[in-house]
């Protein structure tokens, strides 16, 4: 288990990450979510011994994090960088060797990789001739290859196409039913609800909300309605406890101040009978990651 | 050793050892030496042709002096044939002679004639000549013509006595060897280790590596590893330089090198070769400490600039010093680490120093690169991963000054 604890992080006089906790078990995955410069970097990079914790602890069972531990850590940093001059293959075997894994193994599990995470190209091409794409793919690979046993991501999916993204998110929800540790940072509230078991949300380097996704959702009310039907926008807006309504689609959202309301909502709406679609849900991480953004500026 | 560092020595070696630029590197010396033995022997046979008319005398005497003047009598003996033939640019000179002296003329494409060995010769011919008309003995007259003796000898404290000839010739081609051997390899070397280190740095890949490693071993793996290719580009050198010595050692060139070096023992060269190495690996420690500073590649040059400089200072006070052995200034560069090795060896075979000396330098130079290492590489660690705008050298000062 991966427990981070009272962990804080001081440039100067400013603090990047302010006294967090987080914990990770095997087979968990955790998100990392924040505006650029919360802290989610940082937290990386002390997890990594790039840096020194100004105060707290990081420890791997129990233990603090050693070398021969960092060997068993995949990393794959927010800014990509490969040896342009070097083929595929000398490349993931440099990296796989300094995590300890033999050549003649990794050179075996390339093909696989290369294979599953449909990579256009050969084991011999040079990474200067890949696409961006699959340059992000081979550097996934050189994070993954030797099955590590904590994964950090930070950003995976930036720059990716849709498709990429779900190859990409597959291979995660795969290394963690491996028994991986993974903690993974990203803008995409989407990808995050998706592959999280836990979220972590930073401001100013302050853990404001912590815990399961769906936990947190749900501590801020089913206040979220999607309502399909023969209604005007003017007749739902004036509907008690309604605070705001916005057209989506065939039908409408709408933001209610309590989760109460939705009850009376449901008979309003259904008073004629059948209507297409009415669901009731919790806001969004999106929403969740907006609000709480306003709410601390 | 860690496995860790022998992969990065491994990767860094094999890395450049397979790279075009490398063997451009090691090949384009070797290449342009090729070209200007092959363009020197391509211009043929360079001994001039030089017909001795109207004094059959000097004829004979030239005709036996020939390998001494460095040139061929020709067989033609008439003035009006001699013009011809030069007119043709098929003879390269025409001695002829009246009452004042002699008169060479040549054509504009002759090969080169040594006028003053001929005036040489023709100068002992017309004393020999002058002696006999005023009645002088053979002996007196061979006495008169003898030129002076001067014979050089340096003493040395082992009351060994050495050609003093031979002796100025070994100083300067050591002086000149350690010279540019350090510094080309200093220079080729230096800016390899810094493109490596600006390359993982700039590009990123650093923060995969240290994710994996420690820097030290990177910092280490990496000196060493560029290290081990200076050294295979050295024996790579010694290997062709010795099968280039057996095809070519009756080769006049070759057969003069090997003369004026001659006076070097197994012991000294041993020596230099160490304190070249040492030299090198003390270049390369600091150039991975600066290079460690720099953001991006195109500061590559102003993190090797000073490096290259310091390696020139020594560079050129091996020149300086062959003709100033006693300079109080030269005497303490030549402990001066980093300088030391174009200093310490010439002044070792020229007597100048002792070997405890000797011996002295080259530890100060082995105590300081230790140092300079285990100091570099807190400062490694510390600007590997970290990106600032601040000129690299006050960057570096900063780091100096800074404790923690």
């Amino acid at each position: 288990m991966i427990q981070l604890t009272e962990l804080t992080k001081k440039f100067g006089d400013k603090i990047a990450v302010d006294h967090m906790n987080m914990s990770l078990n095997p087979g968990q995955v955790m998100g990392l979510i924040g505006q650029n410069g919360a802290g989610k970097t940082t937290t990386f990079r002390m997890i990594l011994n790039f840096i020194a914790p100004t105060s707290g602890t990081i420890t791997w069972n129990n233990q603090p994090i050693t070398q021969q531990d960092k060997q068993k850590i995949g990393f794959l940093p927010e800014e990509r960088g490969l040896y342009q001059k070097l083929t595929i293959e000398e490349q993931v075997l440099y990296f796989a060797e300094l995590h300890g894994m033999r050549r003649s193994d990794a050179r075996t599990a390339l093909a696989d990789w290369l294979k599953r995470l449909d990579v256009v190209g050969k084991a011999t091409d040079k990474v200067q001739s890949l696409s961006k794409g699959n340059a992000q793919k081979v550097q996934m690979i050189a994070a993954l290859i030797f099955n590590p046993e904590l994964i950090i991501l930070d950003e995976p999916f930036s720059g990716l196409d849709p498709v990429n993204t779900s190859i990409m998110m597959h291979e995660i929800i795969r290394m963690r039913d491996q028994g991986a540790m993974i903690i993974f940072s990203s803008h995409d509230m989407d990808n995050v609800t998706k592959i999280s078991d836990n979220l972590t949300m930073l401001k100013k380097g302050q853990v404001i909300l912590q815990g399961g996704v769906q936990e947190i959702r749900e501590q801020f009310g089913r206040t979220r309605i999607y309502v399909e039907g023969p209604f005007t926008q003017t007749e739902l807006a004036q509907l008690p406890g309604v605070d705001h309504i916005t057209p989506q689609g065939a039908g409408f959202d709408l933001v209610v101040t309590d989760e109460a309301v939705g009850h009376d909502i449901f008979n309003y709406v259904t008073r004629n009978g059948y209507i297409p679609a009415f669901s009731q849900q919790p806001p969004t991480l999106d929403d969740i990651f907006r609000q709480e953004v306003a709410h601390n500026a | 050793m860690p496995k860790g560092l022998m992969i990065v020595i491994k990767q860094t070696y094999r890395n450049h050892f397979k790279s075009r630029g490398y063997w451009l590197l090691v090949l384009s010396p070797l290449i342009f030496t090729g070209i200007t033995f092959g363009v020197t022997k391509m211009q043929g046979n360079t001994t001039p042709n030089v017909a001795v008319i109207g004094n059959p005398a000097v004829r004979q005497v030239m005709m036996k002096s020939e390998k001494g003047l460095d040139l061929k009598v020709s067989a033609i003996t008439s003035a009006a044939a001699a013009t011809k033939a030069l007119d043709k640019q098929t003879l390269d000179g025409m001695l002829t002679f009246d009452t004042h002296g002699a008169t060479l003329t040549t054509q504009p494409k002759s090969n080169k004639i040594n006028q003053e060995a001929i005036s040489s010769i023709l100068g002992n011919l017309a004393r020999t000549q002058k002696a006999a008309q005023y009645g002088l003995t053979p002996e007196q007259t061979q006495a008169l013509v003898q030129p002076y003796q001067l014979k050089a000898v340096v003493k040395q404290a082992d009351n060994r006595t050495t050609n003093g000839d031979n002796s100025s010739m070994t100083n300067y081609g050591m002086a000149v060897a350690i010279g540019v051997i350090t510094l080309a390899v200093v220079m080729w070397y230096t800016s390899m280790i810094a493109t490596e280190i600006a390359n993982e740095k700039s590009s990123r890949i650093m923060e995969t590596l240290l994710a994996a490693t420690s820097s030290n071993i990177q910092y280490f793996g990496k000196i060493i590893g560029i290290f081990a290719l200076a050294l295979t580009h050295m024996i790579l050198y010694l290997a062709a330089g010795t099968l280039a010595y057996i095809i070519f050692k009756n080769n006049a060139v070759v057969t003069g090198i090997a003369h004026n070096f001659s006076g070097i023992t197994v012991g000294f060269t041993v020596y230099a070769v160490c304190f070249i190495l040492v030299a090198v690996a003390l270049y390369l420690v600091l150039t991975a400490i600066i290079a460690s500073l720099v953001n991006d590649n195109s500061q590559v040059q102003q993190a090797v600039g000073p490096v290259t400089l310091l390696a020139m200072i020594g560079y050129f006070f091996s020149y300086f010093m062959t003709n100033m052995p006693n300079n109080i200034a030269i005497k303490i560069l030549s402990y001066v680490p980093f300088i030391s090795q174009s200093m310490m060896p010439v002044r070792l075979v020229t007597k100048v120093e002792t070997w405890p000396a000797g011996i002295i330098a080259l530890l100060i130079a082995i105590i300081t690169l230790l140092i300079l290492a285990w100091f570099g590489r807190r400062i490694y660690a510390k600007n590997v991963l970290s990106y600032s705008d601040d000129k690299i050298m006050s960057q570096l000062i900063k780091n100096i000054k800074r404790r923690d």
